[in-house]
């Protein structure tokens, strides 16, 4: 299922710069797009702003089809304190595009990729797709002057033989 | 070494439209073999997109019987005593296309009236059509009408279009493109010069204007406009509960499988089998969404290949690398 996450991300995080190539961020000294998978991360009590932030929760396994069919929930999470330029009072807008980025990278066509191994080299195309759900926005929460969302995503993929 | 396949899993259903030729009896097939791969956005000519459809619903009337002999009475056989197979669907969008297939019936074009013309529910009185130049700067296409500056300057962009021949004492089946109604007399019509225009499917919208061009946003249905085709002008779509006329279309439903499969229904002939009807949705209280509620009764086809009687095809394209 390693595969599945690593294909979600991977996809997510292409169709999120194609959109807003602009949207990035400084990690380990390397400006990369602004979409990151928590647990991929070193530990930090440090929360990137402007960036979406991905967080593997919930996980099912079911054994009755002929493929071993897992569904994964994704947490999505975002926050902008808005521009220090117009003194924060952007952060509403900056929380809008930050929704409109994510809503159309997930509604974009197709909504089925092929599942790929990263641990080959180079990485290697699979037998099965994987799918998503539409995404569910919660509600905005407002801490100080910084605005967060979660947006979360059911992603379904098939085990293949062989496959961890 | 192939992958074990798995029951397909798919998010929604894609409609398309072909017409049937009235006249002669002859649905629109299509031929999954040759084209089932298709991209859902470009499907095959003559096939029209109706967009995604909802609460889709195929079912099976064909009755299968017992055949019973002997005593005690015991089954030595099956006979099949009745097909039928029937659709009912729930249409995304308010398209002319979209509201003929589900009125079933006529579904007429509320053309621009004379003003002062006396009401009619189905459009009063129609305003003179107007001609396409011809001979005079660029010919018409299926997106663009010339009907000369000084006739342009009565559009706007946004107008509604027909574009169709003038009613002429014509009987039997009319429309270009899409036979829409049936007229047994011209007295039945009142002779009405606008009556094709008034049933026709062959409608566009108008998105610019230019050197008395009108620049449609969509290819006409039914291609370059022919000789003595006029452009009127409408204000919207009409139909009605008690019309006597049968719509018959040729329909393909896809469902994309999340695997790369893909199941497809062709239905050469269907009938609407219920008048005009929608769904009412309570999207946040008051707000509700109205969508069109359609439901079509299979006709049967022949299939040349056995000379089988049939009604519907449903074919099957599995994902590459798949057990079968």
């Amino acid at each position: 299922m390693q595969n599945a996450k690593d294909t979600f991300y991977t996809t997510l995080q292409q169709r999120l710069a194609a959109l807003n190539p602009s949207r990035t961020l400084v990690l380990r000294g390397v400006v990369r797009p602004a979409t990151l998978v928590d647990e991929n991360e070193l530990p930090t009590a440090s929360i990137p702003t402007d960036a979406f932030r991905l967080q593997w929760t919930n996980l099912q396994v079911t054994n009755a089809s002929p493929l071993p069919w897992i569904a994964m929930e994704c947490a999505i999470h975002y926050a902008t304190d808005g521009s220090a330029g117009n003194g924060g009072m952007d952060r509403g807008r900056a929380l809008a595009a930050m929704d409109a980025e994510l809503a159309a990278a997930l509604a974009a066509e197709p909504h089925a990729v092929p599942k790929i191994d990263y641990t080959a080299a180079p990485p290697a195309v699979m037998a099965t797709n994987i799918f998503w759900s539409d995404p569910v926005f919660a509600a905005t929460t407002a801490t100080n002057e910084r605005l967060a969302r979660t947006a979360t995503v059911q992603v379904f993929a098939y085990q293949e033989a062989g496959e961890r | 070494m192939s992958t074990p396949s798995v029951a397909p899993i798919t998010r929604r259903v894609r409609a398309y439209f072909a017409p049937v030729n009235r006249a002669a009896g002859t649905p629109t097939l299509f031929d999954a073999a040759q084209s089932g791969h298709f991209p859902l956005h470009i499907p095959p000519a003559p096939w029209v997109d109706l967009g995604w459809i909802s609460k889709f619903v195929r079912k099976s009337g064909t009755k299968v019987e017992a055949l019973r002999t002997g005593s005690p009475a015991m089954t030595t056989a099956q006979v099949r005593t009745e097909a039928e197979a029937t659709v009912s669907l729930e249409f995304e969008a308010w398209g002319k296309l979209q509201m003929t297939l589900a009125s079933g019936s006529q579904q007429t074009n509320l053309l621009t009236t004379v003003p002062g013309t006396a009401p009619n529910g189905s459009g009063g009185l129609a305003a003179a059509p107007v001609p396409l130049l011809t001979g005079t700067g660029p010919a018409s296409t299926a997106t663009s009408l010339n009907v000369g500056a000084t006739a342009a300057a009565a559009f706007s962009a946004g107008s509604l279009v027909a574009v169709d021949v003038d009613y002429t004492g014509q009987t039997g089946y009319l429309g270009a493109g899409v036979s829409t109604a049936y007229v047994q007399s011209p007295t039945a019509v009142g002779s009405d010069i606008n009556y094709v225009r008034r049933v026709t499917l062959n409608v566009g919208v108008v998105a610019a204007i230019a050197a008395g061009v009108l620049e449609l946003a969509a290819p006409l249905p039914a291609g370059a406009p022919a000789a003595g085709m006029q452009v009127s002008q409408l204000a919207g779509f009409c139909d009605r509960e008690g019309a006597s006329f049968f719509q018959e279309w040729s329909a393909l439903f896809v469902l994309e499988g999340a695997q790369g499969d893909r199941i497809l229904y062709h239905y050469p002939r269907l009938q609407a089998m219920q008048g005009s009807a929608e769904v009412i949705e309570t999207l946040a209280a008051p707000l509700e969404t109205i969508r069109l509620a359609a439901a079509f009764r299979a006709l049967p086809v022949k299939d040349p290949n056995d000379g089988e009687t049939v009604l519907c095809f449903r074919s099957y394209l599995p994902a590459p690398l798949r057990s079968i």
